[in-house]
């Protein structure tokens, strides 16, 4: 008996109507655009593993074919179920991955959607060494997205190693006045920076620690110089990547005065609100969770020093 | 036969069920997170979040951890409180949908107020007593670890509800046995058994626990051989209807605890990797039991054939 495998709720079911007032009833992190369009209902499906392919380094770009995929917003995610519902049910590693949406496009047999992801682990391994035609669980889209930048601002994009996944959505639908900041410890660590540099109009430097792209240094360092040229009102910065990376990038826009949102990348078990595993440490007190009352946070509200 | 000739309906100590899957506390949140994945009402229902009388936050992060086929969590008591369960999140389900409320506390006294509120709320079809939590004043001992103060929680609670009254024992326990009668004792309608197996892993690059609090509780297809052997154990000690838990990710494990003794089973960590998997559990049972010619799932309970002196 294959236990996890089964149709997935039909494409056409209507989504339940508490659903949005789920998702938008959790305490907001920061003030929000209120015209942020309402959030698709997540599904569960069985995505068909298209292609995995090295993307440089330990990188990996997996597309799946996700029956019913609604389509997403910048910054949101998805849980994916690395053995799960595989031929062979895996029961080890356990539980599903949150990965940034790195794309989606509808095709004629459901939407081809890709993440892009780094070989960290058992369930990064095992998802790298997926075989065209294989099922991996999906579960998204979920997480309430980037806010929109006010009218006729600019925004800085801050991504570090593979929280740069997560910005190429909100990339599109930036640009043209955005510029891109990437980070990583050497070239090989940078991931989808050819599709970053075929957005039109999308200003792109890289830093990289070891020198072998872009300029040697912290991408923090980058975000300094851009920061400290721009002109008034200083633009909105989004940022996504390692904790100490995004804790430094909200330190820097909160001395100039620019508003800052980070993606925060918790562990997760569920990934819509159940599991209360993700909670991250919030200046108001207390805890938020990741998965739906973020990822992307007002940078000022966590606290950073108490982020595991 | 075919699945839907089988008779899906059991009672669980007084809460009548269309069919036996529920889904476990703390892992179905309140109900309508899950909308989006299934019909809430083709379960046989579910276990809310544990609730205190004020709402509480939990444990600094991290909390949860991978584990070999489990995981590990340190949640604490974080929960939006009984009002705001009573208020905001009954009134968000359909009458359709069978909904037993989960109570704790540090302190007896506390599980009694809990109670105490739920009595009479239009929605609650039953409680769940979770004796897991710290007792406080003995240091911190889970309740369902000392036979005394599990005795006294059980007796407090059911002077405290007229509601069908489960206990979900803990399996920290040298006789899960012993346990089961104290419960039995005291009033119990039910049981429902395992909570999370106490455990701890390590991290050795920091040397330290991989979990914030320390020490964490196992939950999984990991524990569910354990899970089994101590629904066996209890179904054999006493006559209350038993509520099996414990990596319970297919209708085949939802199954072998019905074969164990078990009136029906609650699915928890699973809901997680598939959050529709409890109604293709259901699906699934129907299945088995046509295929074995069991026209009524109560026929399974206890089923198993054991070896001499097994
Ligand atoms: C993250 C998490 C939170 C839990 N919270 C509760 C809770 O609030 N109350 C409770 O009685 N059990 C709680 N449990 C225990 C489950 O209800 C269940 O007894 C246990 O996980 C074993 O079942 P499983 O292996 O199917 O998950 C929790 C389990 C997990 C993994
Ligand atoms: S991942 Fe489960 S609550 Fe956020």
């Amino acid at each position: 008996m294959d236990p996890l495998n089964g149709a997935g709720r039909p494409a056409n079911h209507p989504p339940p109507p508490e659903l949005s007032r789920f998702l938008l009833a959790q305490s907001p992190a920061g003030p929000r655009d209120m015209a942020t369009p309402p959030l698709h209902p997540p599904i569960r499906a069985d995505g068909t593993v298209v292609e995995v392919r090295h993307e440089g380094g330990s990188n990996r770009r997996i597309s799946l074919l996700v029956p019913g995929w609604p389509g997403s917003e910048p910054g949101q995610f998805a849980m994916l179920s690395p053995g799960a519902r595989s031929a062979v049910p895996r029961t080890d590693p356990l539980l599903p991955r949150p990965m940034a949406v790195f794309r989606s496009q509808a095709t004629d047999d459901g939407h081809l959607v890709e993440f892009l992801f780094k070989v960290t682990g058992r369930g990064t391994a095992l998802m790298a060494e997926a075989l065209t035609g294989q099922v991996v669980g999906v579960v998204g889209p979920l997480g309430r997205p980037f806010p929109r930048v006010p009218e006729a601002g600019a925004c800085v994009l801050v991504g570090g190693g593979t929280g740069i996944a997560s910005l190429y959505a909100l990339a599109i639908r930036e640009a043209p006045t955005a510029m891109l900041l990437l980070g990583a410890g050497s070239r090989d660590d940078l991931m989808g920076v050819e599709d970053f540099e075929a957005v039109d109009d999308l200003e792109i430097r890289i830093a990289t620690e070891d020198g072998s792209r872009g300029e040697q240094g912290l991408v923090t360092q980058l975000l300094e110089r851009v920061l400290d040229e721009a002109q008034s009102p200083p633009p909105t910065v989004f940022s996504c990547g390692p904790t100490p990376m995004m804790a430094r990038v909200a330190e820097i826009a909160a001395a100039r005065g620019a508003t800052c949102w980070a993606s925060l990348e918790n562990n997760m078990a569920c990934g819509f609100g159940v599991c209360l595993g993700c909670a991250a440490p919030i200046r108001a007190g207390g805890y938020a969770l990741v998965c739906n009352t973020g990822p992307v946070f007002e940078a000022s509200t966590v606290t950073w020093e108490a982020m595991p | 036969m075919t699945p839907d000739q089988v008779d899906m309906t059991v009672d669980l100590g007084g809460i009548e069920l269309r069919n036996p899957v529920l889904t476990a506390s703390g892992t179905f949140g309140y109900g309508t997170e899950f909308s989006p994945f299934l019909e809430l009402e083709s379960l046989g229902g579910f276990v809310a979040k544990s609730l205190t009388l004020e709402p509480r936050t939990g444990n600094p992060p991290p909390r949860i951890a991978e584990a070999p086929s489990g995981m590990l969590n340190a949640i604490s008591l974080e929960n939006v409180g009984v009002e705001a369960f009573i208020r905001e999140r009954l009134p968000a389900l359909s009458d359709e949908v069978t909904v037993i409320a989960s109570v704790f506390g540090t302190e007896i006294e506390l599980y009694g107020r809990v109670t105490e509120r739920l009595d009479g709320v239009s929605g609650v079809a039953g409680i769940e007593v979770n004796a897991s939590c710290p007792h406080v004043k003995a240091g911190g001992i889970e309740f369902g670890q000392d036979p005394k103060a599990l005795a006294a929680l059980v007796r407090t609670v059911r002077q405290s509800t007229r509601l069908p009254m489960l206990v979900k024992l803990s399996p920290n326990v040298t006789s899960i046995a012993e346990m089961a009668r104290v419960a039995e004792a005291e009033g119990a309608d039910g049981l429902c058994l395992i909570n999370a197996v106490q455990a701890l892993d390590v991290d050795v690059d920091t040397r330290r626990p991989v979990l914030a609090n320390g020490l964490g509780g196992l939950s999984g297809p990991a524990i569910r051989p354990i899970a089994l052997r101590m629904v066996w154990q209890a179904a054999s000690a006493v006559d209350l209807p038993i509520c099996g838990i414990g990596g319970i990710a297919s209708a085949e494990d939802a199954v072998k605890f019905l074969l164990c003794g078990a009136t029906a089973v609650q699915v928890g960590t699973a809901n997680y990797l598939d959050p529709g998997v409890a109604g293709q559990i259901v699906t699934g049972i129907a299945e088995y039991a046509a295929r074995h010619g069991f026209a009524r799932i109560a026929d399974l309970v206890g089923a198993l054939e054991t070896p001499q002196g097994g």
